[in-house]
Order: structure tokens, then C-alpha cells, then sequence
């Protein structure tokens, strides 16, 4: 194989995270799936432009983001709605178990999805990426102490969200 | 100068349990501007239970089949553009798809279309019913000149992402455009036609102004429905083509309408 092809199976490999990512800033996932096709594609097209030995997941995960800023300048005000449930229905999955534990599930997405998008930004870097700060801070290009103040609103809204819809941990 | 926040404030502050706003802001600039200050906030975070449940809210996004749009997205294409020289190749032996075609006409060749008849067939591949759902190939190597005047006119002139009337054959619009190999301005565009179908195709400047040619068209397999039409639904002969061909970023904004002006 040579370093492109192993750079795409890498990227293949990286589709469901980036999923993940783009339905936590889109709040859709057929907009994430969008962004991630768009990414994908400039990623291919500009493959000579990644640096073997950095990380394919930063590179790739700015390009994505690089790209729902600017589609979302393009003026979409798509509403958002929890599609996520419905994916796993179709999925298969059912049950009470299943049903009850998404219910929680789907209320912690909606509180998710209600935050503002600079917040959604770091939720999705660091919460669910498990990003450190500085890491966050540098792929965003701010500032380490706004990452901590924007992820500390986050979870102060999260958890006025969750416990306003009566549930605990 | 890391002295005026405790170690509990800036524990509240990660877990955003700190209520007083003004001192969130203070907190936030006090560690933008002092990276000792930022050094000790970042040893005091920590994982919480929070960070758990929001994991698992969204795990079955990771959990949930990949749709193939986004495998084909990331795809080697190599396979793509070998297809695309056995599609020429076949293309030049054989006819072209129409139903009056028989092999005793095989060495029939694009060149011997004048314009007008190319620029009819081009009609008719892009906008009529003869290529099969999916069906995609390519003419042989820049031979078919673009002679529709509506069509000129888009790729003449026209911005990436403007949609243009384009009479009877539909709706087109031009999504990407670059420069080839040998420097010559290259557009890849859509027809919508008015039938609900998509055509793709890549054109590029013959050079010393002799207009445009077709490198490539395809029919797209799959109705677009509501989906953006994006550069990454296209046919994959196009989509083939174009990553074969495609020799500089594409142009976009005051770049392009400059490029497109010293075509």
C-alpha cells in the first residue's frame, strides 16, 4: 500500500468519530453527514497537504469543522431535531431497556443541541473527544482560558438542562 | 502571577459550578494572559460524570452503520480512473449508446460529429433518456466540442454555484473549477434537467480559444431528492476525472471570475 491508500483506510476509520463530531455541531445528522462528506472529499483532493506523522484525526476533524463554519455563513438555518433515535430504530434496536435508556439519552442530546454553537464547539473536543484544553484551545485557535470558560458555561447550562427535566445520574 | 484565584475557584470554574459571571470572565482572562495560571487550571481538570453520560448519549452515532456516500467520499479512487481508461477504451471501440447503433459501425468516432451534432448529443446524453440509471463513460479524449450556446455561456462566464437557466435542457450550474496538468482552466457542472435528473460533467478550455470540451459526463445513479447537490454526489466518472485531472486548489470567489477572464 502506498501512504495514500494508507491514509484513506485511516480516514475510513475515522468516519463514525467524524459523524459523531458534525452531528454535535450540526445538531442534524443528515447535516453531519454532509459536513463529513464534504470533508472527506477535501481531504482526498488535498491529501499531499497532510503531514505524515501528525494526526489524521486533527487535520481532518478541523477540515470538517473549517467547513460547517462556512456553510453555515452561507446562511442554512436548518432546525435541528433528534434524529438520532430514529437512526436507531432503524438500526433494529427496541426493547423497554433500549427505550428507557434513550429516552435519557435523547434528553442529553437536546440539551446539547440547545447550547450555542461556540459552546457545542468544545463539548464536542473535549467532552466527547476527550481533547485536552490546549489541544482544543489550539485547533480552534483560541485562547486556552476560553476554551475553560466556554466548556464551563457548556456544562453549567447541561446540567440546569437535566436537572430542569427531573432527571439524575 | 497566579496567586489572586484558589485552587477551589478554579476547580468550580472547570466544572462550571462557579454562578458569579464576572468572575468567570476574570478567571478566562486572568488565564489567557498567564500561562503558569493556565498550567495549574489544566492539572485540575479532571473527568466527571457529565463528560459519561453526554459520551453515551451520543455513542450510537459511532455505533451506527457508516452510509456508503461517506465510504465511496473516502474511497481510493484509483479503481475509479482505471474504470474511466477501460470506459474510454470501450468508448473508442465501441458505438455510441444509441439504439440505432450496430457493431458494424464500431469504428464509428466522435470527430466525425460536426459541432452541431455534438452539441445535440451532448443534449441527448446529458438531458435525454438514453444512458442507463448510473450509466457514465467518457467521450473519447476531447473530442466533443461544447457547442450549445447556453452551456458556453455558463461555463464562459458564470460563478461556481450560480444556477443558470439553460432552456431545454434543463438547470445547470458549475461546481468546481481548476486548472489541468498542461494549465488549461477546467469546470466541472451539473444539469438538472427538467425531467428530475441530474447529469454531471467536466469540461475544459481547448486552448487557444477553441472553446470548451467534454472530458467526461455521467448520469447520476440516484435521484438528489432535497440533498445539497454538492461536487462529491456527482457521477463517479466525473467525480474520476476530475481527480485524475485537477492540477491546482480550486478557483474560487474574485480568483475564478479573474482566471475565467484570461481563459
Amino acid at each position: 500500500m502506498n501512504p495514500d491508500d494508507t491514509t484513506r483506510q485511516a480516514l475510513i476509520a475515522l468516519i463514525p468519530r467524524l459523524r459523531r463530531f458534525a452531528r454535535v455541531l450540526t445538531g442534524s445528522i443528515a447535516d453531519a453527514d454532509d459536513v463529513v462528506q464534504a470533508a472527506l472529499e477535501k481531504a482526498m483532493v488535498n491529501l499531499e497537504q497532510y503531514q505524515p506523522g501528525t494526526r489524521l484525526d486533527s487535520w481532518v476533524f478541523r477540515i470538517a469543522r473549517n467547513h460547517w463554519v462556512d456553510d453555515r455563513r452561507r446562511a442554512h438555518n436548518r432546525m435541528g431535531h433528534d434524529d438520532i433515535g430514529e437512526m436507531l430504530d432503524l438500526a433494529g434496536d427496541d426493547g423497554v431497556a433500549v427505550v428507557e435508556a434513550s429516552a435519557e439519552a435523547r434528553m442529553v442530546r437536546a440539551a446539547v443541541d440547545s447550547l450555542p454553537p461556540e459552546q457545542r464547539d468544545v463539548v464536542a473536543l473535549v467532552m466527547l473527544e476527550e481533547l485536552t484544553y490546549r489541544e482544543a484551545a489550539d485547533m480552534l485557535g483560541l485562547p486556552i482560558g476560553t476554551v475553560m470558560s466556554r466548556l464551563s458555561r457548556a456544562k453549567a447550562a447541561l446540567a440546569k438542562r437535566i436537572a430542569a427535566e427531573g432527571t439524575v445520574q | 502571577m497566579s496567586a489572586p484565584f484558589t485552587d477551589a475557584q478554579l476547580a468550580a470554574f472547570l466544572t462550571g459550578t462557579l454562578e458569579d459571571e464576572t468572575l468567570i470572565d476574570a478567571i478566562e482572562a486572568a488565564i489567557n494572559a498567564d500561562p503558569a495560571l493556565a498550567t495549574r487550571a489544566e492539572a485540575l481538570a479532571s473527568a466527571e460524570p457529565m463528560d459519561a453520560s453526554v459520551r453515551e448519549a451520543f455513542a450510537p452515532v459511532l455505533d451506527a452503520p457508516v452510509p456508503e456516500r461517506l465510504i465511496a467520499a473516502a474511497t481510493p479512487r484509483a479503481a475509479e480512473v482505471v474504470d474511466l481508461a477501460a470506459a474510454r477504451a470501450a468508448k473508442s471501440a465501441a458505438p455510441l449508446p444509441t439504439p440505432a447503433n450496430d457493431t458494424g459501425r464500431s469504428s464509428w468516432r466522435w470527430p466525425q460529429f460536426g459541432a452541431m451534432a455534438a452539441s445535440l448529443a451532448l443534449g441527448v446524453l446529458i438531458g435525454g433518456p438514453l444512458l442507463k440509471g448510473g450509466g457514465a463513460g467518457a467521450p473519447e479524449g476531447g473530442s466533443l466540442v461544447l457547442a450549445s450556446a447556453d452551456l458556453t455561456a455558463m461555463l464562459d462566464s458564470a460563478p461556481s454555484g450560480q444556477k443558470t437557466d439553460l432552456a431545454a435542457l434543463g438547470e445547470g450550474e458549475v461546481v468546481l473549477t481548476f486548472r489541468n496538468a498542461d494549465g488549461l482552466l477546467c469546470r466541472q457542472f451539473l444539469i438538472e434537467g427538467k425531467g428530475g435528473t441530474t447529469s454531471d460533467a467536466l469540461a475544459c478550455a481547448g486552448g487557444n480559444g477553441t472553446g470548451w470540451q467534454i472530458e467526461a459526463y455521467g448520469r447520476r445513479a440516484a435521484p438528489v431528492g432535497e440533498m445539497k447537490l454538492a461536487g462529491g454526489d456527482a457521477a463517479p466518472a466525473v467525480v474520476a476525472a476530475v481527480d485524475a485531472m485537477i492540477d491546482s486548489d480550486p478557483l474560487t470567489g474574485a480568483d475564478e471570475i479573474a482566471e475565467l477572464g484570461k481563459k
